[in-house]
């Protein structure tokens, strides 16, 4: 046998041996789940809000499901939490989907956005919150801002009318501290500018897409990400 | 002004000397909801059973003091987010290696200047410094200045492995023995390395080699991206070649004797200085000048089938001493996302290539090619890649500056290094006339390429994708369009094959690999003709 080909055996050989050996040492990566029901589940507080005055006629198809849920876990990072300080703005962004049970196309898009800055003269926090029905600037100490930031509280997600009577539906929420994409961060602001409740996902809005889009699509693209579902709720 | 007189120098400092404030563990379960507190709840609400908790945020009109936002260094700061201050310095934190002036070019900012938090150049900096390559992370942030309403900018860095792994190449190969006998497998092998930040002063160094038998080939490279400190970028390479190269299909005649093939020899040695130049965020424009000796022997009479003809063998090199000069220029348009794995943007450049005849070039030819790539990220996150090539080597360049077979089908090694491994024809698979194509004036191909991510990570491995890809190439001199070979009919004259691939894409800290099954479907013998028209 030449050298030359003993030579070629042996690189025959190693590359077949290296090729396994590479493809064993990649850890398992982090799935998303395959559909929206299989987030994990957090508990969130539903109430339905009646349109009108008390005791007048009403139609019940106006009815706004408002949902508070809370999401501090996704600055559990506490480079993240130092981050806040950084005295350059930081945003964290939730959209919240409504799905109904068992289907994987949501139906409704609630979204809020809040953006902080640490101005360093004054100590303090400034914090602009926006969600579907108002857009306010407040100035916060680092608690408030956790609270402002990380508690959806009473947040307006769809009329009644828009979902199936008597059919169970659930929020899937992602929440993303510094989302990578400015773009998606102006459909957010856009969407908020939506009359409240009128929610409804068409197949033509920005932020329509499969869940796999949503949810496993932009993993990577944000300083934090945070996946989970709550408990159904029953128009 | 004093902020203007610390800024002039760079400062480094240590780590950061504020701890940082308490945060929710990651092992700790999720946040309660709070209570809902607005509406009119109807059958169907829930509330959590807790006291309504309180938020002690406070309006902006109403902060500490009734202090106005602090762009009082600079002027009325309309709303709250409109936060001014004027820059007093800059500090770079977390460097070992790399200059704090190294640092400093990428930043625009300099001392006295208004900062405008929202300023989007900010990120972007974060971006350039990430896109050295020579950090694994970037944060910026503000700290305050010595007087209301400076502040000072802190780029922190985490510096990264900036010793890169630009090319590993090993594979088999068939070539030919110095009696120009045909050999059944033969290994190669190569790799090249490049120091990204040269003892921190950002300042490229690489090497690179390519072996066979009876085969070497050496790069040595350095490239400043800022060269004097302009927005230029200098490159200059050395190279040396002893290499080898085959002709004919398996039965040549050299020297009215019969051999499998005619070898020839040649040596090149020479290097390259190039300039570069951004044209926008995306596009770049280089200029380089190359000049090197050549000295290559082969025999003085060989012949070869082509087609149903005998025709003599054409080595595309000058016998003997002879020198190359060229000047080039590339365009290049890169919005890829990411440089090994990308998702989603395109790559497009443009090759034009002159030699220059008067200036002492024996090998008198102009080289024009066009390279575009597009990548689309599927709704299931998936990629394709559709990528396209042509190019043209118009009058008489050296062989290793002609378009080759290999080069454009996955089935047989490239050539590394401009380094020749493999005797063998095209694969032939489409039964056509490239078989006697081994180097081309022109080449043309279409490719599409499908991933599937199936790993992303941060740490050692970055992300790994399983990939298979398909194209159509042709390769063919002037020959094959106006004098076509005897032999073949229809379609068969156009000497164009398929080419076909699958693997893993694998982009790791310390570079990128690719483990393709093609270079081994290579061997089996599965291909068309391969001996040409006058040997069915």
């Amino acid at each position: 046998m030449t050298r030359a080909r003993r030579w070629g055996l042996a690189l025959a050989a190693a590359i077949v041996a290296l090729t396994p050996l590479l493809a064993q040492a990649q850890s398992v990566p982090p799935q998303q789940p395959a559909h929206p029901g299989a987030l994990a589940l957090r508990r969130a507080n539903y109430a339905w809000e009646r349109e009108g005055a008390e005791g007048a006629a009403a139609d019940p198809g106006r009815d706004l499901l408002r949902v508070s849920f809370a999401y501090r876990d996704v600055l559990a990072d506490p480079a993240l939490v130092k981050k806040l300080s950084s005295g350059l703005p930081m945003v964290i962004a939730l959209r919240a989907y409504v799905y109904r049970d068992g289907e994987v196309a949501p139906v409704a898009l609630a979204t809020r956005v809040c953006r902080v800055v640490y101005d360093l003269w004054d100590d303090v926090y400034r914090v602009r919150l926006s969600e579907p029905e108002r857009e306010r600037d407040q100035a916060s100490v680092l608690e408030g801002v956790l609270r402002l930031c990380t508690e959806a509280r009473d947040l307006p997600v769809v009329r009644r009318g828009l979902l199936a009577a008597g059919q169970p539906y659930f929020l899937a929420a992602v929440v993303e501290v510094n989302p990578a994409s400015p773009e998606m961060v102006e459909q957010l602001r856009h969407w908020l500018s939506r009359p409240t409740g009128s929610t409804g996902i068409g197949p033509t809005d920005a932020l329509f897409g499969t869940f796999v889009q949503l949810f496993a699509r932009q993993m990577a693209s944000s300083d934090s990400t945070l996946t989970f579902r709550t408990q159904e709720v029953v128009p | 002004m004093p902020a203007v007189a610390r800024a002039q120098a760079a400062r480094t400092w240590g780590a950061p000397t504020e701890a940082p404030p308490s945060a929710p563990s990651a092992s700790s379960p999720p946040p309660e909801p709070p209570p809902v507190t607005l509406g009119t709840p109807t059958p169907g609400s829930t509330a959590a059973p807790h006291e309504p908790a309180t938020t002690r945020a406070v309006p902006a009109e109403e902060g500490p003091g009734g202090a106005a936002p602090s762009g009082t260094g600079v002027g009325p700061t309309p709303g709250t987010h409109a936060l001014k201050y004027t820059l007093e310095g800059v500090e770079v934190r977390g460097n070992k290696s790399t200059r704090a002036r190294v640092v400093l070019r990428y930043v625009p900012l300099h001392a006295g200047d208004v900062l405008d938090v929202n300023d989007p150049e900010l990120e972007l900096t974060r971006y350039r410094l990430l896109g050295t390559g020579f950090f694994r992370d970037v944060q910026l942030s503000l700290r305050r200045g010595t007087q209301r309403g400076y502040a000072v900018l802190v780029v922190d860095v985490v510096e990264r492995n900036t010793l890169i792994v630009d090319g590993v190449w090993l594979g088999l190969s068939e070539d030919v023995g110095s009696n120009g006998a045909a050999r059944p497998l033969t290994a190669y092998g190569g790799a090249a390395v490049t120091e990204t930040n040269l003892a921190g002063t950002g300042i490229a160094l690489g090497g690179a080699f390519a072996v066979a038998d009876q085969q070497l080939a050496l790069r040595v490279r350095l490239a400043d991206p800022q060269f004097l400190r302009t927005s230029w970028l200098a490159d200059t390479e050395l190279l040396y070649n002893s290499a080898r190269d085959f002709f004919g299909n398996g039965d040549v005649v050299v020297a009215e004797s019969a051999q499998d093939f005619a070898v020839a020899q040649y040596q090149r040695l020479g290097g390259r200085v190039g300039l570069g130049h951004d044209l926008g965020v995306s596009s770049q424009v280089f200029f380089d000048y190359r000049l090197e000796g050549i000295n290559a022997s082969f025999p003085a009479a060989a012949s070869d089938h082509y087609g149903l003809d005998v025709e003599p063998i054409n080595f595309m090199l000058l016998p003997g001493t002879s020198f190359l000069s060229t000047l080039r220029t590339t365009l290049v348009h890169d919005t890829r996302d990411q440089p090994f794995l990308p998702t989603t943007g395109h790559y497009a450049s443009a090759m034009i290539e002159a030699a220059l005849t008067p200036l002492g070039s024996d090998y008198p030819y102009a080289k024009l090619v066009l390279h575009g790539s597009q990548w689309f990220s599927l709704p299931w996150g998936h990629v394709l890649h559709l990528e396209g090539f042509a190019g043209g080597v118009f009058g008489s360049a050296p062989l290793f500056e002609r378009f080759y077979v290999g080069d454009f089908s996955d089935l047989l090694p490239d050539r590394v290094l401009d380094l020749n491994f493999d005797r063998r024809a095209a694969p032939n698979l489409l039964s056509t006339d490239i078989v006697e194509v081994r180097y081309g004036n022109y080449a043309a191909k279409v490719d599409a390429e499908y991933r599937v991510p199936v790993y992303r990570g941060t740490r050692s491995i970055y992300g790994v994708d399983v990939f298979a890809s398909f194209g159509l190439y042709g390769v063919c001199n002037q020959e094959e369009l106006v004098d076509r070979p005897r032999g073949y009919k229809g379609l068969a004259t156009l000497p164009v094959d398929l080419t076909f691939n699958a693997g893993l894409r694998i982009d790791t800290q310390a570079g990128s690999f690719v483990l393709g099954v093609a270079n081994f479907i290579g061997f089996v013998p599965f291909r068309g003709p391969q001996e040409g028209a006058a040997r069915p």
